[in-house]
């Protein structure tokens, strides 16, 4: 892996490039190779930050599971 | 498939990180249907040497009245370029058909609601959809936070924490040498059978 592929990938890990673009800077690596990539690589999968999305999340719960939402 | 809510896969992530978690079920724990577009199915399967294709495959084969391949323009023009360049890829494929599915006029009537699925880049760049009162965009640890909410898996994390480790094993197709032109004709047949699939399944 090239210093700029590994950049990249980092960058992915921390939720700074999406997949797609991550994908493209690995010459069309699928997301299997993306995560076989990261565990190599000892990085963890990103994760979108909750902020901000609050409500929206809320929403979802509230139509997966109406019964249960308070 | 005949629930209120839809949960549209928008990309193989999703599908990806609770295939090699063994995990994929909890798709089906929440009362939806559950839809996913051919070109979708088919950039996480085509290539039976990638994580999860086969547990993929045989997942979507054993809940196909739960499951929707969704035909789409995007997949059966590539596939036809495929002809004449059989190493053909296109890297947003997967998404562009989703896009398309989800944007059908008919999709989502009365009091039907979607939620998108994404994977976890995606669900902050807010995919275009043309209704939010109706549609919202998840990302898979969002989704799975919520079912361990409500005491339905003991823990999202530990879902993730499984997948990240999975590039250190082997995937059951690698375990298993040829069984490549099996998945694809596996994936023909699902599409295959998804179009002359009876009422049930029209919209």
């Amino acid at each position: 892996m090239t210093t700029s592929e590994r950049q990249a990938l980092e960058a992915y890990s921390r939720g700074d490039l999406t997949a797609l673009e991550l994908r493209r800077r690995l010459h069309g690596a699928s997301y299997g190779d993306v995560l076989r990539l990261l565990s190599e690589e000892d990085l963890p999968l990103p994760r979108a930050p909750v902020a901000g999305r609050e409500a929206q999340i809320e929403r979802a719960r509230a139509w997966m599971f109406p019964k249960h939402v308070p | 498939m005949s629930h209120d809510l839809k949960i549209f896969v928008v990309d193989t992530g999703p599908l990806i990180t609770l295939a090699v978690a063994q995990s994929l079920d909890y798709l089906l724990y929440v009362e939806a249907d559950v839809v996913i577009s051919d070109a979708v199915l088919h950039e996480a399967t085509y290539d039976a040497a990638r994580l999860g294709a086969q547990d993929i495959i045989d997942w979507v084969k054993a809940h196909r009245t739960r499951i929707e391949i969704a035909p789409t323009k995007a997949y059966q023009v590539f596939d036809a370029a495929r002809a004449s360049v059989p190493n053909l890829r296109e890297p947003d494929l997967g998404e562009r058909s989703a896009v398309e599915v989800i944007e059908e006029p008919d999709r989502l009537t009365g009091n039907e609601r979607g939620v998108l699925l994404c994977e976890e880049s995606t669900v902050l760049k807010r995919v275009v959809v043309r209704d939010r009162t109706r549609i919202v965009e998840l990302g898979t640890l969002d989704f799975l936070r919520i079912l361990e909410q409500e005491q339905r898996i003991q823990s999202a994390e530990l879902v993730f924490e499984l997948a990240a480790k999975a590039g250190r094993t082997p995937s059951r197709a690698e375990k298993l040498p040829g069984h490549d032109a099996a998945i694809r004709q596996a994936l023909s047949d699902l599409v295959r059978r998804r179009e002359n699939d009876g009422p049930e399944l029209e919209r």
